[in-house]
């Protein structure tokens, strides 16, 4: 297993991992090939959901030792994998939330900006800072479908299956945050 | 651009990792999905590492296993964050009401098998006639024809259930243990010619080890002088009843056994406190006669003192025959010659089939009300497992609100 340490330093890295198209060989992976496979993804959505890191290792660790259990009980006719590990991780994020009553802020890690040069950094620090400014504007179910889309990097479908709604409302729903979320960032630029 | 386009932009820009678009506002949908996909989360090398170690090694318990302490913190840790436990309510619930099905079913159900009536085709009688509960088909036993009449033997039920007549001054509750109950029982049995003589010295044999007697027998015999029947009138002490039905149907083969019982306790309550009465008001003339003061007033009296005299009389009578009619239970007893080489029935190929059948029969019945109790409890389950998870996924989405 390689995975990231810390937070992605640009934008290809990140893009680097894109989420991949499910096959039927996919489905019949073992569990193992399967948490390789989405383990950055759970965290970095359950990490968007909660805000604390130490929370959202917690929950992901649950999420997966709970998917590990429940395997037998997977059908693929209620969706993905990815869908059904995902809807077992929100649960575990959701009851988390409940639990705690509380948001923490998720700690940012240092960046390593050293290979960039002085301008780089300066314009990749001011679009970070104008977009979680803009995510913050957000309430929190437009928060978690952006979490969904871009942090774990589900598609429309797959959402909807997680979320419980229909795959065209997903659609809709992501249109409106997307548009709210550039005003914000137009805002603050 | 509308949704689709929106989505479209998205999904391009996560799939190339790159700003292509040559469209203004493309572009920026671009560098903002892009700028989100970079500003991702990412986990800790440590808790991946711990986390692989666990993946690997199947997620063991045994570290909560190990210290009580740990695993008592565990378990009440996980009770906070379990789902509400509704479905197992529901289940109790359904448990509970499968029971309650279950015991209200046999206990309506008049065409089964009534308390008094013994097992394997048992019948019931009562004194006017004979009645089996399992069909209206008559059965030919060897001492008559035995009219099976459904309506009959529901007449003795209620009798049992309801008594007719109101309780005395002394009182009585069903179920009560001094309850008056004539018994009465018949069997036919069939044996070998040749060991009738045997079975009927047996009957006798088994009536006095039980401490009762032969009211009336008798005997037919052939042209040769042997016996080919007969039929014998017992009196056994009802307590000890099954016992001794038990012994004689050891005595041959049972080809009729009816069973019944009539409850004479209001009537032997009220006979009881009318012979109370009559005394007391024997007592009472007897006074008047002393104080007479005419000798009319004391004809009178004495006319009063015969009267009262014979109904105490017929009271104590009646009183003696109730109980004696229900301290010994009255067993007809009749014997039939029967064909060494005929099978008995129930026996061969055609026996076997009649019984399976009849257990075909059965299991489907059987079935047929299972189903009946568990459709309804398989719905009343579906709906509350549904509302359980309406609401815990209602509670769950608080967490966003």
């Amino acid at each position: 297993m390689d995975p990231e340490p810390g937070r992605s330093t640009s934008v290809n890295e990140a893009i680097a991992e894109p989420a991949p198209v499910l096959t039927q060989a996919a489905e019949a992976e073992t569990f193992e090939a399967l948490y390789r496979r989405t383990l950055p993804r759970v965290y970095a959505y359950v990490a968007s959901l909660l805000r604390d890191r130490s929370a959202a290792e917690d929950v992901t660790a649950l999420a997966f030792e709970r998917a590990y259990r429940k395997q037998r009980g997977y059908r693929t006719g209620r969706g993905t994998r990815e869908a059904w590990l995902f809807g077992i991780a929100r649960n575990a994020a959701l009851d988390e939330l409940r639990k705690r009553e509380r948001r923490a802020t998720l700690e940012a890690e240092p960046e390593d900006l050293t290979a960039l040069g002085a301008d780089e950094i300066a314009d990749l620090a001011i679009r970070r800072e104008t977009v979680r400014a803009a995510l913050a504007t957000l309430d929190p179910r437009e928060r978690e479908l952006i979490a969904l889309k871009f942090a774990a990097g589900l598609s429309n479908a797959e959402i909807a299956g997680v979320i419980g709604v229909s795959e065209s409302n997903v659609g809709t729903r992501l249109h409106r945050t997307v548009n709210k979320l550039r005003e914000a960032c137009d805002g603050r630029a | 651009m509308d949704e689709r386009d929106t989505t479209a932009v998205i999904d391009r820009a996560l799939e190339r990792g790159a700003v292509t678009a040559t469209d203004p506002i493309e572009r920026e949908l671009e560098e903002l999905t892009l700028a989100l996909a970079a500003d991702r989360p990412a986990p800790d090398a440590v808790f991946v590492a711990q986390l692989d170690e666990r993946v690997r090694e199947g997620f063991p318990r045994e570290r909560a296993r190990a210290n009580p302490l740990r695993r008592l913190r565990a378990a009440v840790a996980g009770l906070e964050i379990k789902r509400p436990p509704m479905a197992l309510l529901g289940g109790a619930a359904s448990l509970l009401a499968v029971l309650a099905v279950v015991v209200s079913l046999s206990g309506d159900d008049t065409s089964d098998v009534d308390p008094l009536s013994s097992s394997g085709g048992a019948g019931m009688s009562t004194p006017g006639g004979e009645i089996a509960p399992d069909g209206d088909a008559a059965v030919d036993g060897a001492g008559g024809a035995v009219e099976l009449r459904r309506d009959t033997a529901k007449r003795i039920r209620q009798s049992f259930l309801a008594p007719t007549e109101p309780p005395g001054r002394r009182g009585f509750a069903p179920g009560a243990r001094d309850r008056r109950i004539q018994r009465s029982a018949t069997l036919a049995l069939a044996a070998p010619a040749d060991e009738l003589d045997r079975v009927t010295a047996d009957v006798t044999r088994v009536t006095e080890r039980y401490r009762g007697f032969v009211l009336r027998s008798s005997l037919a015999t052939g042209d040769e002088g042997a016996t080919t029947g007969g039929s014998f009138e017992l009196r056994i002490p009802s307590t000890r009843l099954q016992p001794a039905l038990a012994d004689l149907a050891k005595l041959g083969q049972v080809r009729g056994r009816t069973q019944a019982g009539d409850d004479v306790t209001a009537a032997f309550v009220t006979a009881g406190d009318r012979l109370e009465a009559a005394r007391a008001e024997r007592r009472n003339l007897l006074g008047r006669l002393e104080e007479a003061d005419t000798d009319v007033e004391a004809e009178s009296l004495r006319l009063q003192l015969d009267a009262n005299a014979g109904e105490i009389n017929r009271l104590r009578g009646r009183l003696r025959s109730l109980r004696i009619s229900t301290d010994y239970a009255n067993v007809s007893v009749t014997l039939e010659a029967r064909d060494a080489s005929a099978s008995p029935p129930g026996d061969g190929l055609g026996g076997a089939l009649d019984d399976a059948l009849r257990s075909l029969g059965d299991s489907l019945e059987l079935a047929i009300r299972a189903v009946g109790v568990l459709i309804p409890l398989a719905v009343f389950a579906a709906v509350l497992a549904l509302a359980a998870r309406a609401i815990l996924r209602r509670r769950r989405e608080s967490a966003l609100s």
